[in-house]
């Protein structure tokens, strides 16, 4: 509270309070992006106050033309050479392939996961799948992709949750806590698809193997070609429309919308999305939450009230 | 004309009807303040004129954005208005009828309250058919979340989604790698204006133009220096002004430098004469942050109950720097820096908090500032997360800083009371205005 104001995003202020409590003193090396106003300050305390040797923040833009794919190639390219002059290690476009196909892998053994939610029993929570997200943004990729394997074996054609009132997406920006999903699905409605930002959007598109450049690969995945976040700026209609694929293959029957308080990326977003959905008939239920679980007892009442108002 | 499109030009001809009979007043009256203000009501105006006219005609106009570069719309020949304005001027300023009916209405729309209300108020102005359509719209991504936000909700309204759109994009970092891609954009603006307006742009033109804002922007450079004086020659009011004449429509126009000239030469003769407008000055504020609608409640009951100078705000000192004219690209390029780099809040906002220190640090030397006021409007959120820098900053020069935490456009968030007790309690605690 001492760097963050009381109109700050908690997802930031409890980042950085870890950082200031030596929780993330074991890094080598942090790269930012100006993903919002909360989190951009979080560079400017951090290299202010935490001593963590290499520290870089890159430009990326709001919008998904060719200046802007061309613009984060080049910050990608100047993070790659910095890397590399700090590490004394040696980042090669071929390497850089062998990443990206790696990656590709878990992606589509993460849309695995995500196909068999698409039957009457899917076998996995939304819990569960954001669990299995999350662990992969924190583990070796070579490992993540085998451990993905083996659940996949294990889970296709098991038995799946049945018992579920209602099947629900759930929309929004940052959520990494598997818990406040299942606080939802304790209530009775099971939660078979998502689009956030640890959750399909980062898994639903692959990066070009075959491009000639891997950066310029990579450049325009995160600009233009994976589910975008709302705050790029031209692609709202791709937004809307990548949510009534979901809610049709997926066969979902309510929407809830989830957003960390303060969030004005998410919080206009609500506003043109209650317009839309609701023209489209997909009943929705905004929700606002703090990073940290609390509030549950409302979570659940709101929820339950939804799952009524659902007539489940 | 239809009843929408009468609708959404009734604020603008609400707003000449306001301002006609005062500036018949100031026409009139001799005196060389009375002169300055009937330039800029003039102005708005005929800014208001021109819109109502291009509506009612079905001429070409853009909506646009306070940072895009007015220069280029100017050499273009491209009337325009800025959204952003309108809660100010015409929608919600503090003496405006609407402004609890705006606000009560905007609260209907379900925007998340903890979202800016400048731009949740816009929202509903548009919601509301209360924005002319234009042909084009001129958007923004910066300085902040709400900004970027509303140009999505902008155009995803039935009436605008028809509306051609280019939205500049600018980089968070500042080096010439950046201004190159800047100047890019800016590029790419004019061939889109072309394209939906058929208007285009003659480079002697632009350098005219430029040239003539580089002057205007001369003359305020001088005039801010001269505010350095103790005690400072005016109320807050002027200071305002200058940002607004080289960023509205007719920027550029040679009759501008009238303003700045009469300006500098007035502050000039209170120095010389010790008569400033604000008499009895004991405090030297410093306010960080962009003015309330409603300052006029603030402002007097700061002068006449304390003493209380705003000797500078961030509006009113944005680093500004003049045009390299000589060449094409190095007009672009400059103007890619007016446009992203110098603007106030945008300077502030977008990019790293290095310029908050420097601001705050190089105001209070240059200015002699006795405090710092951070009002912490609700909806700059990059700045409440830059308070304990500022914080850091005034405490290294030995200056007492103040963040208040309220709502610019919305008086029900922080009432005037509430926002005065604060600033009350913090002269007097500082012992600031005793003597």
């Amino acid at each position: 509270d001492s760097y963050f104001s009381s109109i700050n995003c908690s997802f930031p202020r409890h980042a950085f309070d870890m950082a200031l409590k030596g929780d993330y003193d074991f890094l080598d090396a942090l790269v930012m992006f100006n993903s919002c106003d909360h989190i951009r300050r979080v560079y400017d305390h951090w290299i202010r106050q935490i001593k963590t040797p290499f520290v870089k923040i890159l430009s990326l833009p709001r919008k998904a033309e060719q200046p802007q794919v061309e613009w984060f190639r080049s910050e990608l390219d100047m993070l790659r050479e910095s890397i590399q002059d700090h590490f004394g290690v040696k980042i090669t476009d071929d390497g850089l392939r062998e990443a990206i196909a790696l990656h590709n892998k878990a992606r589509g053994s993460q849309r695995a996961l995500y196909d068999l939610r698409k039957g009457d029993k899917p076998p996995i929570t939304g819990a569960e799948m954001l669990a299995v997200s999350v662990a992969g943004t924190a583990m070796p990729v070579e490992v993540y992709n085998k451990l993905l394997e083996e659940m996949l074996d294990d889970i296709d054609g098991a038995d799946g949750h049945s018992n579920y009132r209602a099947r629900l997406m759930v929309i929004g920006g940052e959520l990494d806590n598997p818990k406040y999903l299942k606080v939802i699905e304790d209530q009775g409605g099971l939660v078979v698809t998502d689009a956030l930002c640890f959750g399909s959007r980062m898994i639903w598109e692959d990066v070009d193997e075959s491009a000639d450049d891997p950066l310029t690969a990579l450049s325009r995945y995160s600009i233009a070609e994976r589910p975008s976040c709302a705050r790029m700026y031209t692609q709202y209609p791709k937004r809307l429309q990548y949510i009534r694929n979901m809610v049709k293959d997926f066969n979902v029957d309510g929407v809830i919308f989830e957003r960390l308080t303060f969030c004005e990326t998410w919080g206009f977003e609500q506003y043109s999305l209650t317009q839309d959905l609701k023209e489209l008939n997909i009943p929705l239920l905004c929700m606002d939450r703090e990073y940290t679980l609390t509030a549950v007892g409302q979570l659940k009442t709101r929820v339950q009230a939804f799952l009524e108002t659902l007539g489940r | 004309m239809d009843a929408k499109k009468e609708r959404s030009i009734s604020r603008m001809r609400e707003e000449v009807a306001q301002f006609e009979p005062v500036l018949d007043l100031l026409r009139d009256d001799p005196d060389e303040m009375s002169q300055l203000q009937y330039f800029i009501l003039e102005s708005l105006v005929r800014n208001d004129k021109a819109i109502i006219e291009c509506v009612e005609q079905d001429k070409p106009f853009l909506a646009n954005q306070f940072t895009n570069p007015v220069e280029i719309c100017t050499a273009m020949d491209v009337p325009f208005y800025f959204h952003v304005q309108q809660q100010f001027a015409a929608g919600g300023t503090g003496g405006s009828t609407h402004t609890l009916e705006d606000l009560e209405e905007m609260d209907k729309l379900g925007i998340p309250p903890d979202c800016c209300t400048l731009i949740r108020l816009l929202a509903y102005y548009q919601a509301a058919g209360l924005l002319p359509i234009p042909t084009a719209y001129l958007a923004l991504t910066e300085p902040c979340d709400s900004v970027a936000g509303l140009q999505s909700l902008f155009m995803n309204h039935p009436d605008w989604r028809g509306v051609p759109a280019f939205v500049p994009d600018p980089p968070y970092h500042s080096d010439d790698r950046a201004i190159d891609y800047f100047a890019g954009e800016m590029k790419r603006m004019v061939d889109f204006i072309t394209e939906h307006t058929g208007k285009t742009l003659d480079m002697n033109r632009l350098k005219e133009v430029v040239d003539e804002t580089n002057r205007d922007y001369s003359l305020w450079f001088e005039y801010n220096d001269i505010r350095r004086a103790i005690p400072t020659p005016h109320s807050y009011i002027m200071p305002m002004s200058c940002f607004y004449l080289v960023n509205t429509m007719g920027a550029g126009d040679p009759v501008n430098a009238g303003f700045y000239k009469t300006m500098v030469a007035n502050a000039e003769k209170r120095v010389r004469e010790n008569t400033p407008e604000v008499p009895n000055q004991k405090i030297r504020v410093f306010w960080y942050d962009i003015q309330p609608m409603f300052f006029s409640e603030i402002v007097p009951w700061l002068e006449q109950e304390w003493g209380a100078v705003i000797a500078m705000d961030m509006v009113s000192y944005s680093p500004h720097e003049l045009i390299d004219t000589s060449t094409e690209d190095n007009m672009f390029r400059g103007l890619a820096k007016r446009a992203f780099q110098h603007p106030p809040m945008i300077h502030q906002a977008r990019g790293l908090a290095d310029n908050v220190i420097h601001d705050i640090t190089r105001i209070v030397q240059d200015y002699k500032m006795d405090c710092v006021i951070f009002p912490g409007h609700m909806g700059h959120k990059d700045m409440a997360a830059s308070t304990a820098l500022m914080r850091e900053t005034c405490r290294e020069l030995g200056v007492p800083f103040l963040y208040i935490g309220m709502d610019i456009c919305d008086k029900r968030y922080m009432s005037v009371d509430e926002i005065k007790d604060k600033i009350s309690q913090f002269f007097n605690a500082m012992g600031l205005g005793q003597n």
